[in-house]
């Protein structure tokens, strides 16, 4: 065990965990923020999708020793209200369905859009495609998605 | 997953005195981390090399572009230069794994990727790569994704790095540190190595060793390039075959022509006999055809995965015509 | 070609990705708009609590060990290194668990009802099968611990883990599912041309994204366990009955399921481990199911060997359909997917047979994945109608068309509704069947062969006995409804049409009203499964609201035709609160009829004639599933089926190793789920349809009936395209090449 300070969503949070322990957990069981979603653990589903300083990744395959001094942003910082421009095109696409996958997907489309504001049919499937969604919602995610980056909303 | 210790590298010099048999550098992690929550990989210490300094794509010497080991393979994929001038490798290594994977995966560790064969994963069954001596459950088991080229008794996994597979047939040098502070340059074929009696060695590597660098030849197909990769679903899945082609026509005549298979091997296998049958040919289809049955009458394939001697022709002659074909 | 549709329903068609989106509902008649779901915003911020993720004080982790036989005994247990970890508070195995009732009996078939015995004994039935769990302070040091405890066997030779081999060691289930009408060999002298073809599908894993969990607590003989269920009742049940306690001291929890597929019907063992690890250890405990333990611990659909006979004469007439199932269920327990249910009610064929047989094998047993028989059953029945309707150089849609029927011929009696021929009609105009080319192999694009197919689609729309809870509040002038049942919403919009439907019934706006479901104190409902969920659970809440008005009219003598708003009844009856509850069950009349949903797919597959690579270019989906209640989230569950269906079609499949006897597909890396860049260009068209036979407000299910329609459609296209007849799913690059994709056709 050993006390990690980590950034999260403009936080400073103090844990006391071993330094083995995955990011994911870290936020589920030590900060009870679990809004993360735990789909596999090794990096196959992206359910557990944050961002690291900007960009997405999968919070199980990163050992908290090795996220600290960076920003990381979870689905519960991503907005305070659920007004993220992603977040109100996923609710008027009727994007989620069980919902589980959802934070990952909304995490790793919100990357993309702001690296790529018009991102492309081939760009979103490239950007979406490690984001499992078992309900089968793809065909509403890449809609949702034009309908953001539109920035209709 | 096991305990470890943590050390988080400054430097070079740091990593490398920390280094000790039982360690592993961790770099983005994508498959070590995976590979210890399976319990397969089981260091005693990561030493955190994410801060060396190894993160820049620079000129080299000999007229290519020198790719630092630490930077992502995102970073590198979409570089305006790597795109520009050596599109092969951009191609295949967009083709591997997913985005996010891609934003952490380091170009070293994408170098340093462990077989997908799921004996290997599995730590009830018998694996020679994880565990010498226990056998190779696949050889008699289920192997429809295996090797048909280069495999032994003790091990029939294959490679499953795309970036690998496009680096050999360019035709990349690796380099690395030595624990003793000298560095050595290898060519990248000799990088990786067939199993024989030790599948447990994937490279040539030492212990402690550290790579830092690949550099790239001067580009020579960024026009007559393709990267095929043949798999079950459109993403996200590791080739049943794949093929790097890259060519070099000039007045109708190939001049220069790199060709690699990833899913066939333990290592990227480079198409050596197919690069010099066609060297001073024309690009025909007849040619190419020629060229992937000389390649593939070697094969030893076995019952399940005998799909992939004629998969693996269709797939030359396939991303030799779209190399070829491909809008300059 | 619209004949059968009453006069007002001959409204043009509409796509539904045509219709317009809704922000916002001001109308109060709730029912077949699309809203959007109602607890939409909770999902998109990450808020939505499942099973796991209650803030349960005090809790620690279970982590389950699997065995590494098929088939044996443990013969000694080592946790002397595990006990001696940080953090680790328990390790149970057969040797100091909880004694459960029946714990030494071999489980026959399985029922919802059913006990759950787990670590009773040291006897090892299959590879992955629990033999122990270790609790521990955090999730990692469980996992660890539980990767040091030594287990040794003794293995038995004698297992049986190879379906090909052991062929001969198949038995006739004892439940009365054989079935035959007519004279099958009559029928089959009487034809002009027969198909005798067997197709393959191979074990398919659910695999929701939300892992199995539960938080179990044990508190003086009361359990609570928030754990993630499609059956509320069932759970409760099978605890209360595993550890032999009443009923009404178990309390199940399941506010938000991860998505299930058949895989949380039942209640899974890890639940009994958690509950008797909380008794053991004396605070809550939480067991995950890993993903690779999803594989062996929670359901599959099994491997099914299905042979057809068809029959049929010049014309086109169907003489004859035999439909007979070779499968496998574990040595422990029985299931049986039921395949040949649709070979019994699509089409009109005298002479049928239905079979089945098993082979009990050294795997965990089998379950129902979404739509089981009719997504397996289709795909061997839809294959064989499409070689018959080339071998009689028809039109395949013509000459599904023209075996039409109205009468379920198993039953004998009509179908409540049925618009297959109006589902295959209306997709063939808007996918442009027409310029279909009858002739293998001669659309051609590049290095392309481009096919079209079709497939039927039917999937049965049972209902059954629901009960619900509403409750009233008057605040000023507006009425704010709360309707409870123990009904689960798994993804399918259970939260959103029961909301709907309230507002319905007591026409108030839906924003008044708000659901609570997935709490088994809350009335009884058959949960979500079989494609129920819908018509029970809406039945069932608008039973509560009429209730509750017409309570509140005789309450005041006021008629009950009379048009009075709620609020004006609560104030004539000087409420401000009121409660009511509800029942709603199938009437005699659902008995006398068959009730189906049915619906057809069309889809264009590409085909690479050099890597066996192939992508779907275009689907075109319809149904008629009676009353849509809200065609946002029907849309959903057509999709979210058509994509599953994807899925088992060009990649789901797990592999059992000839050696050992486990799954050698373990993780995502190995069992291809589609995603993103499989699934493009579909569009759902519904029927609009009213069945009032089916129940009240005309609900039929949907959840299934997308899945069961594409394997056939797609493995037709392909024959469309490259000539070549796949009868083995999943239809991979590879086993393309091995069918070899040169010119020539091998029907």
């Amino acid at each position: 065990m050993a006390e990690f300070s980590i950034n999260i969503n403009g936080e400073k949070h103090n844990v006391n965990v071993d330094p083995s322990t995955p990011l994911l957990w870290v936020l589920r069981d030590h900060l009870k923020m679990v809004g993360t979603k735990y789909g596999c653990g090794i990096a196959q589903c992206g359910a557990c999708t944050v961002h690291f300083n900007g960009t997405a990744v999968r919070s199980c395959q990163l050992p908290i020793s090795a996220a600290i001094d960076n920003k990381i942003t979870t689905i519960e910082g991503l907005s305070e209200h659920g007004d993220h421009p992603v977040q109100k095109a996923w609710l008027e696409h009727d994007v989620p369905q069980c919902g589980y996958c959802q934070a990952g997907q909304i995490m790793t489309a919100s990357a993309l859009l702001k690296q790529n504001p018009n991102p492309s049919d081939k760009d979103i499937d490239n950007a979406m495609s490690g984001n499992i969604c078992r309900c089968g919602t793809y065909i509403r995610i890449k809609a949702a998605i034009k309908t953001a980056s539109d920035s209709q909303l | 997953m096991r305990p470890f210790k943590y050390t988080g590298a400054q430097n070079k010099d740091q990593a490398l005195q920390a280094f000790t048999a039982t360690s592993h550098y961790l770099g983005g992690g994508t498959n070590l981390v995976d590979l210890m929550k399976e319990d397969v990989e089981r260091p005693d210490q990561l030493i955190d090399i994410n801060n060396l300094d190894y993160k820049k794509i620079t000129s080299n010497d000999k007229g290519g572009l020198t790719l630092g080991a630490m930077l992502s393979n995102s970073e590198t994929a979409n570089h305006p230069e790597v795109r520009t001038n050596y599109p092969l490798l951009s191609m295949a290594m967009l083709s591997a794994a997913t985005a996010q994977i891609r934003n952490m995966a380091s170009n070293g560790g994408n170098l340093l990727q462990r077989t997908r064969c799921p004996y290997f994963f599995e730590v009830s069954m018998p694996c020679n790569k994880r565990e010498p001596g226990s056998g190779c459950g696949a050889l008699n088991g289920m192997n429809a994704l295996h090797a048909i080229f280069g495999y032994s008794d003790s091990c029939i996994a294959t490679n499953p790095s795309d970036m690998c597979v496009a680096l050999a047939a360019i035709g990349a040098t690796v380099e690395v540190q030595q624990t003793d502070g000298s560095s050595r340059m290898i060519v990248f074929t000799d990088l990786h190595r067939l199993p024989g009696d030790r599948p447990e060695k994937d490279t040539t590597l030492m212990q402690g060793e550290l790579i830092t660098a690949i550099h790239l030849p001067k580009p020579e197909f960024s026009d007559h390039y393709y990267y095929l990769k043949i798999r079950e679903r459109s993403s996200y899945a590791f080739a049943l075959v794949s093929v790097a082609a890259g060519l070099q026509v000039k007045s109708g005549v190939i001049t220069k022509v790199g060709l690699a298979m990833g899913g066939v091997a333990h290592i990227p296998w480079k198409l050596t006999k197919a690069e010099g049958f066609l060297a001073g040919k024309k690009p025909t289809s007849e040619n190419f055809k020629a060229a992937a049955a000389l390649e593939m009458k070697d094969a030893k394939p076995f019952e399940a995965n005998t799909y992939k001697v004629e998969m693996g022709k269709n797939a030359i002659v396939r991303a030799l015509t779209q190399a070829y074909e491909r809008e300059v | 070609m619209l004949e059968r549709l009453p006069k007002h329903m001959k409204e043009k068609y509409k796509p539904i990705s045509k219709i317009k989106i809704m922000t916002k509902t001001t109308n109060a008649s709730g029912v077949g708009t699309a809203i959007n779901r109602v607890e939409g915003h909770l999902k998109v911020m990450g808020k939505a609590k499942y099973a796991s993720e209650f803030p349960v004080e005090n809790k620690v982790y279970g982590q389950g060990i699997n065995s590494t036989i098929a088939k044996g005994e443990i013969i000694s247990i080592d946790t002397s290194k595990a006990e001696k970890l940080d953090g680790v508070l328990k390790i149970i195995t057969y040797k100091n668990a909880e004694k459960l009732k029946d714990f030494d009996k071999e489980m026959t078939p399985i029922a919802t009802d059913t006990i759950a015995p787990v670590l009773q004994s040291n006897k090892v039935h299959y590879y992955g099968e629990y033999v122990g769990l270790v609790v521990a302070e955090t999730f990692e040091q469980a996992q660890y611990a539980a990767s040091l405890v030594k287990f040794e066997y003794k293995k038995d030779p004698s297992a049986v883990i190879d379906f090909e081999k052991s062929k001969s060691k198949a038995y006739t289930p004892d439940n009365g599912t054989n079935y035959s009408r007519g004279n099958m060999e009559q029928g089959l002298s009487e034809a002009d041309v027969v198909v005798e073809q067997t197709y393959n599908t191979p074990i398919e894993h659910h695999h929701p994204m939300e892992l199995h969990a539960v938080i179990a607590s044990w508190d003086n003989g009361k359990v609570t366990a928030y754990s993630s269920q499609q059956i509320v009742e069932d759970a409760k049940i099978a605890i209360s009955s595993t550890f032999q306690i009443p009923k009404k001291d178990v309390r199940v929890i399941s506010a938000f399921v991860g998505g299930g597929f058949g895989s949380k019907l039942n209640l899974d063992r890890h639940v009994i481990m958690g509950v008797m690890a909380s008794k053991m250890v004396g605070r809550p405990v939480q067991v995950t199911v890993t993903r690779t333990q999803m594989f062996t611990n929670t359901n599959m659909r099994q491997q099914n060997e299905q042979k057809m006979r068809v029959g049929a004469k010049k014309d086109g007439t169907l003489t004859a359909l035999s439909h007979e199932t070779l499968s496998h269920t574990a040595t422990n327990q029985e299931y049986q997917e039921p395949c040949g249910m649709v070979s019994k009610m699509l089409y009109k064929v005298p002479n049928n047979e239905v079979t089945y047989k098993l082979i009990p094998m050294n795997i965990q047993v089998p379950f129902a994945m979404r739509a089981p028989g009719e997504a397996t059953g289709s795909f061997a029945l839809e294959s064989a109608m499409d070689e018959m309707a080339w071998k009689l150089k028809m039109d395949p849609l013509e000459f599904r068309i023209k075996n039409d029927t109205q009468t379920d011929l198993h039953e004998n009696r009509p179908f409540s509704s049925r618009l297959l021929v109006e589902c295959l009609r209306i997709g063939a105009d808007k996918f442009g069947w027409k310029d279909r080319k009858s002739e293998p192999r001669t659309n051609k694009k590049g290095n392309w062969l481009i096919g079209y197919g079709v497939s039927a689609a039917s999937r049965n729309s049972p209902y059954q006995k629901t009960y619900s809870k509403v409750i009233l509040k008057l605040d000023e002038d507006k009425v704010f409804a709360t309707i409870q049942m123990d009904a689960t919403d798994i993804g399918t919009g259970s939260y959103t049409i029961i909301a709907q439907t309230a507002s319905e019934y007591l026409k108030i706006p839906v924003e008044q009203v708000s659901v609570e479901l997935g709490d088994s104190d809350f009335p009884i409902t058959p949960g979500s499964g079989g494609s129920w969920g819908a018509a029970s659970y809406c039945n069932g809440a608008r039973a509560a609201c009429e209730n509750a008005i017409k309570t509140l009219k005789n309450n005041r003598n006021i008629k009950e035709e009379e048009d009075i708003t709620v609020s004006e009844l609560l104030k004539k009856n000087q409420l401000t609160k009121f409660e009511a509850e509800g029942m709603a069950e199938p009437s005699a009349e659902f008995e006398k009829y068959s009730v189906f949903s049915f619906g057809a797919n069309f889809c264009e597959v590409w085909v690479d004639k050099d890597t066996g690579m192939y992508r779907i270019e275009k689907m075109v989906n319809v149904a008629s599933a009676g009353k849509i209640l809200n065609p946002k989230t029907a849309y959903g569950q057509i999709i979210g089926g058509l994509t599953m269906g994807v899925g088992m079609v060009m990649a789901e499949q797990t592999h059992v190793e000839p050696n050992f006897g486990n799954f050698i597909t373990r993780s995502f890396a190995d069992y291809h789920v589609p995603v993103n860049l499989d699934m493009a260009n579909i569009d759902v068209i519904f029927l609009p349809e009213e069945d009032k036979v089916a129940n009240k407000m005309g609900i039929k299910g949907i959840g299934e009936l997308g899945i069961t329609s594409v394997a056939a459609s797609i493995a037709n296209a392909i024959f469309n395209a490259t000539g070549k007849r796949m009868r083995s799913l999943p239809i991979t690059p590879e086993k393309l090449i091995v069918a070899g994709l040169e010119p020539g056709i091998t029907a």
